[in-house]
């Protein structure tokens, strides 16, 4: 074989790996590219490849790309017997890449959390903070971009030893995407802060989300749903005006995620005209969802459907 | 570089962007007719198979909810299973160019040849308008259509809607007991579910 030859053979085989070995993302920001060059001795060629292969994989080894951190935050340092106290996932995700909320929409699926306690501690289910709607087209899914705290009330026993917060973790399995989706399975331990600034910043971090968590309805306003062809026709009567507001399904598979939510204020309220799922063939008994007023505004409502 | 190129992909998507009608594809209705071309340069057109059970998959080997059940061999399985008893499975590819799953027609040839898959023909819908008419939401989402032409099925492939290969075995498969009931005159009993998977990259 001539030395032109097997250095083609080289270089197709260099040619050959996949993009991700040659492109890959290092400690989550900086993206390293490796280019090659054309190289006309062989040893030379190999020697090359073999060291640009060790090193490059050393360097996709360290900094796989997740596009999500996670941590799980207390907002309190200090225990009380019998008293709930919040623990939260924070997912803080790279700019562009979303998780799911509870009902993920038409796509995708929610971070399932298998919380670990120490003996005596009970936890409750996550709060979920109000999701916001991704994707224009077709297929419109419900979820969080950019940073979500998932908060979750844990019950201490009584009397709380002193560092007994130190075997509250999770085994958290999520789905985060863009443009492609990528699994991930990550094993947390609650953090504790590094200092009275972090703490307080904390804190704050589970106020600002206390406040995204949907509540219910003042109890002056007054609910009422029809089932139209091809419709829901939700009417609402409230206490002051209302300009905007979107509906998130809590039940998948009920009202079609990328129609239009037809909103209409009437004397004494709004109407809001949800197109039914294509999926829905038998009658909807319940339509229960949250109404989105805006940032940190959102109402969790479950309203009986009356039948034509 | 990277400044121009993202300037031609904000232009193109204007350019591109427009109303993509959604037809219902509601189970109990008559499916809607189609016209695609496979991966071997093939013409398929629904109403050609009347008389049979048609299946549509539709599929992006980038997704790992697809992935799970083809690196299971899951989805292998069904189609071998059911094309030898006479259903028409056809896979579809939505991915527009440049998105993930996309693929020509000799890149998929190669591609069932290296996965071993076995659907009657893989279909190449780069403009979306096959996914549009069926209003194909997830990969995989999985339709029936009846030899009466009658969508008889609509959604998920099974009841584990996740990205693990080990919820293949012992799942519910939706499309079996679907394709189990209607051949043997059955109706079906689950004739919708909720699709899941990654979203169809449908052209912006």
């Amino acid at each position: 074989m001539s030395q032109w030859v097997r250095s083609l053979a080289v270089t197709r085989m260099l040619s050959r790996l996949p993009l991700s070995r040659l492109n890959c993302n290092l400690a989550g920001r900086k993206v390293v590219k490796f280019y090659m060059f054309p190289v006309h001795r062989m040893r030379l060629a190999l020697l090359a490849a073999g060291s640009l292969l060790a090193f490059t994989n050393q360097l996709c080894s360290q900094a796989p790309e997740s596009h999500v951190k996670i941590e799980l935050i207390p907002e309190n340092t200090t225990l009380q017997a019998h008293k709930t106290f919040r623990v939260g996932l924070l997912f803080r995700l790279d700019p562009g890449w979303h998780i799911y909320w509870r009902n993920p929409g038409d796509a995708g699926e929610p971070p399932r959390v298998q919380w670990e306690l120490p003996p005596g501690f009970v936890s409750g289910p996550i709060l979920w903070p109000q999701p916001v709607r991704l994707g224009t087209g077709s297929v419109v899914d419900y979820g969080y971009e950019n940073q979500v705290l998932l908060m979750a009330p844990v019950e201490a026993p009584a009397p709380p030893a002193a560092s007994s917060t130190q075997g509250i973790g999770a085994d958290v399995k999520y789905i985060v995407c863009r443009e492609m989706c990528i699994p991930g399975k990550a094993h947390v331990t609650l953090s504790s802060p590094s200092s009275a600034q972090q703490s307080s910043a904390w804190r704050q971090l589970f106020e600002q989300t206390r406040a995204q968590i949907p509540r219910s309805a003042p109890t002056t306003w007054q609910f009422s749903a029809k089932s139209d062809p091809g419709y829901f026709n939700l009417f609402v009567r409230t206490a002051s005006k209302v300009n905007a507001v979107t509906f998130f399904p809590l039940e998948a598979g009920q009202i079609d995620n990328s129609a239009p939510q037809g909103f209409a204020s009437t004397a004494n309220g709004f109407r809001l005209k949800l197109k039914k799922s294509d999926l829905l063939v038998k009658p909807v008994a319940t339509l229960k969802g949250l109404l989105v007023f805006g940032p940190d505004h959102a109402f969790e409502i479950v309203v009986p459907v009356a039948p034509r | 570089m990277r400044k121009r190129l993202a300037g031609f992909v904000v232009v193109s998507t204007v350019l591109v962007m427009g109303f993509c009608p959604a037809w219902a594809a509601r189970a109990g209705d008559h499916a809607p007719d189609f016209t695609a071309t496979d991966s071997g340069g093939q013409v398929h057109k629904l109403s050609d198979y009347q008389g049979k059970f048609v299946v549509l998959e539709w599929t992006n080997r980038g997704c790992p909810y697809t992935q799970k059940h083809y690196s299971s061999g899951n989805m292998q399985r069904l189609q071998r299973e059911w094309t030898s008893r006479g259903v028409i499975w056809l896979t579809v590819l939505s991915s527009a160019a440049g998105k993930q799953g996309y693929a020509t027609g000799p890149e998929e040839n190669a591609y069932l040849k290296q996965i071993n898959g076995a659907p009657t023909a893989a279909l190449l819908d780069p403009t979306g308008t096959l996914g549009h008419l069926y209003d194909a939401k997830t990969s995989p989402h999985m339709f029936i259509i009846n030899p009466q032409g009658i969508l008889i099925y609509n959604g998920a492939i099974d009841d584990r809607p996740t990205t693990d290969v080990a919820d293949v075995q012992g799942a519910t498969n939706f499309v079996s007991v679907a394709l189990e009931e209607a051949t043997s005159g059955k109706s079906v009993s689950n004739p919708t579910t909720r699709p899941y998977g990654c979203s169809v990259k449908y052209r912006d």
